[in-house]
């Protein structure tokens, strides 16, 4: 029987090499390589690390990277945990119509729902029709930092909501009544028993939230506008303007590092809970 | 003793289903209190009113003279020990337990000091930094009364705390609670269903059902005492059977006459007998204040639960005409079809139609090489609701035919005013091959003479326990022979420690003080 199963993997397992091993090994061997190579000739150097890591203008963008990520990141727990444990909170029919809202946006197509933001954010887009008519000077929004974190916050907030709302649900309820009988007032409860129990869904929310909000390039594209460059859209510029895969796929593998160290470290801290084995 | 939580007419539904039907109790200090019933009895309910995790639609809760309804789980003077637990897993042993202190924001070293006390008391001492998804159901167990005993709260309510704990380790568990509840010296009230743990640990139990109490008392008054069947049957095995208070001291079961220690009933009033199995003793034939037989014989452990049955119930003896008739074989269209005589009851003329008359001939058709059935195709008969013999043709598509006789007589059923039940049989006949290839041979004779017994009270169907006959089924020969049908009797569960054969005729004796009567208005 399980011999049969493995079989049936099969088709699978090469699927998933040609189509994601294959391409990863692919941009290993472009990053540590140098311009020009042909099948014959292949010159492995650290050329395109140096040249990222010393050029203050890449170094700008990383860290604009990061900062917009985290920010994201942070906007999205702060908005979306009072929302999923709203949601946690209600009937089992009313639960599933407000996460059923909650995912509807998803179903449309992102780089659409963008195009949407840059309509409305416009300095003559409809924010600002609205401002004129309380007589309020127009403001600018499109090209700006708000603009690229608020696309980001409404894409990926989803991801974030979805998660806790998992863990809240999950939490045996008895616990809270434990507490209750225990002296703890429904504050207390909340920091010391939901808070801690729902953080293992905030740190997958995290991961889920920080990856894509720091490669990612259409969103800083359109409400950035093209001055707003972040790494995601270094990356895209190195592959189809300049040409030059090498060093796309160096900066791609920097990044590639800089995530997996990322997560390393939030999982690190989601597997050992403060509280555990430790008297406080 | 004073008075510390009073229950008053406490009456909750949930979604329109009453589970507690207006509750009136006092509890104690200082009192094991056990709340005791089926599931669905109401007592989980009980209890998680008195903790405040519902609230009653009716009535009010007194808990030192003062009506707590409105006051949250969080400032009542009560712990809880709930059903699975609820440890909070993100916390080891000793936060766990020093919960509720440090929400009442103690010092440091006090909490130290009474969680360590705690820890010491429920024999956990090592294991403070341990965490408690980690541990063993008796010692989750323990962590959870730690956990609440540490608030020093006057009331410890614990729901079903060793339902999933194995027999040996809540054996431990019960001794452990019961001293535990004896040093502290708090109230405890403890939700169960099981009714040994009631007795062995408890003051006082409340025995529940159907959202009502049954009765209120000491493990002893309980046990000795039952108010009625259902506390009877729920604690321990009992026999039960029907009586006659004839006067003061005297009862009739049996159609005898015998002395007991209960009185105040009212002259030659209708009451339900007691007697517990382990205060019936087995004695040879003739010292026995009943005789009986012995009827099955069950090892428990440490004694035999042996079965008397004292009088048979009601029964009615018919005959059974066995036959070697042939089918009928028809080579032409290579058919064989068999059926055979049969009584019908007066009663049952009318009712009578092309099915039963199949099922009560037991006709069929077959292809004798294949063994295949083939469907009878024509049925003729003519019949008067007369005594007489009638005959039935039953025809097959092909012709092939076998023609049997119907004999209509009157109603052969037997009635028993001692135990207000009518038994009925007739006789039948049958193949001598059909007797020989029956798998369930009782069931099947039940089938052919159309057995049935019933309530004369209120017409429900008695169970026709008893099938007797007197022949070999295995080489079974033409002739008549007698069957008897009866009803279950009298039985009584015995404990003994000698193992008696069954069948053995023995005596049954008792003292009077172990007749316990039951009014029937209960």
């Amino acid at each position: 029987m399980v011999k049969q199963f493995r079989n049936m993997a099969m088709p699978y397992i090469v699927w998933m090499v040609a189509i994601i091993v294959l391409p990863m090994l692919l941009i290993v061997l472009y990053a540590f390589t140098d311009k020009g190579n042909d099948v014959t000739t292949i010159r492995f150097s650290l050329e395109n690390f140096a040249r990222f890591f010393s050029d203050t203008v890449f170094m700008s963008v990383l860290k604009r990277s990061l900062y917009i990520a985290i920010l994201t990141t942070v906007i999205c727990i702060l908005l979306g945990y009072p929302i999923a444990y709203a949601i946690a909170s209600r009937s089992e029919r009313s639960k599933l119509f407000w996460i059923l809202l909650i995912t509807l946006p998803t179903w449309i197509n992102m780089l659409v729902r963008t195009y949407a933001w840059m309509g409305i954010l416009q300095d003559e887009g409809v924010v600002n029709h609205l401002l004129g008519f309380l007589g309020i000077p127009p403001i600018t929004m499109i090209h700006t930092t708000f603009a690229v974190v608020l696309g980001m916050v409404y894409n990926f907030i989803p991801f974030m909501i979805l998660q806790i709302y998992t863990a809240l649900t999950k939490m045996d309820k008895s616990f809270l009544e434990a507490a209750s009988d225990l002296g703890a007032n429904a504050v207390q409860s909340f920091l010391r028993i939901t808070l801690p129990l729902s953080i293992p869904g905030v740190i997958s929310g995290i991961t889920l939230v920080f990856l894509p909000a720091v490669s990612s390039f259409f969103i800083p594209k359109l409400l950035g506008g093209g001055q707003y460059v972040l790494i995601g859209n270094v990356i895209e510029t190195e592959f189809l303007t300049s040409g030059d895969w090498n060093f796309g796929s160096a900066i791609s593998l920097a990044m590639a590092v800089i995530i997996m160290v990322s997560m390393y470290i939030t999982k690190k801290v989601d597997t050992d809970p403060g509280a555990n084995g430790r008297r406080e | 003793m004073k008075k510390l939580i009073q229950f008053k007419n406490i009456v909750k539904d949930f979604d329109g289903k009453l589970v507690l039907k207006g509750i009136n109790l006092d509890i104690y200090e200082n009192e094991f209190v056990t709340l005791l019933g089926p599931s669905g009895c109401g007592k989980t309910t009980l209890l998680r009113i008195l903790g405040g995790f519902l609230t009653q639609n009716e009535g009010e809760v007194l808990f030192d003279g003062e009506e707590i309804t409105k006051v949250p789980p969080y400032k009542r003077e009560i712990n809880t020990v709930f059903q699975k637990y609820a440890l909070f897993p993100h916390m080891n042993v000793y936060n766990n337990i020093a919960f509720g202190l440090k929400i009442k924001k103690e010092p440091k070293d006090i909490i130290e000091q009474k969680v360590k006390r705690m820890l010491k008391l429920v024999n956990l001492e090592e294991y403070a930094d341990r965490n408690v998804t980690e541990m063993s159901g008796g010692q989750q167990q323990r962590v959870a009364i730690a956990r609440a005993l540490v608030n020093e709260p006057s009331v410890l309510l614990l729901d079903e705390p060793l339902g999933a704990l194995d027999l040996k380790l809540r054996k431990g568990m019960q001794q452990e609670l019961k001293k535990i509840q004896q040093e502290v010296g708090i109230t405890f009230i403890y939700v169960t269903h099981d009714q040994e743990e009631a007795l062995t640990m408890s003051d006082k139990i409340v025995v529940m059902k159907d959202g009502e109490i049954q009765q209120i008392g000491t493990p002893t008054d309980i046990y000795n005492e039952p108010i009625n069947q259902f506390v009877a049957n729920f604690i321990g095995e009992s026999n039960l059977i029907d009586g006659v208070m004839v006067e003061d001291y005297f009862v009739i079961f049996e159609d005898k006459k015998f002395k007991c220690v209960d009185f105040g009933f009212n002259p030659n009033e209708k009451v339900d007998v007691v007697i517990r199995p382990e205060d019936l003793d087995i004695v040879p034939r003739t010292e026995g204040k009943l005789k009986g037989i012995v009827k099955s014989v069950l090892f428990k452990g440490v004694h035999y639960e042996t079965l008397v049955e004292t009088k048979v119930g009601t029964s009615i003896t018919v005959k059974m005409m066995v036959s070697d008739d042939r089918p009928v074989h028809n080579e032409s269209a290579n058919e064989k079809i068999s059926a055979n005589d049969f009584y019908l009851d007066m009663e049952d003329v009318e009712k009578l139609d092309e099915g039963t008359i199949v099922a009560r001939a037991d006709a069929q058709a077959w292809d004798p090489e294949t063994d295949e059935f083939i469907s009878i195709k024509e049925i003729s008969y003519s019949i008067k609701k007369e005594n007489g013999s009638y005959p039935v043709t039953f025809s097959t598509a092909a012709g092939t035919s076998v023609t049997v006789n119907m004999i209509v007589k009157d109603e052969n059923r037997i009635a028993n005013k001692e135990y207000q039940e009518e038994i009925f049989a007739v006789n039948f006949f049958k193949k001598a091959d059909e007797i020989h290839e029956s798998i369930a041979l009782e069931t099947d004779l039940k089938t052919w003479a159309n057995a049935s017994a019933w309530s004369l009270e209120d017409g429900t169907a008695v169970e026709i326990t008893n099938v007797k006959y007197a022949f070999d089924p295995e080489t079974v020969t033409p002739g008549t022979y007698n069957v008897t049908f009866a009803t279950e009797g009298y039985e009584y569960k015995v404990d003994t420690t000698d193992r008696y054969e069954i069948g053995n005729e023995v005596g049954l004796t008792f003292q009077p003080e172990d007749i316990h009567i039951m009014s029937k208005d209960n």
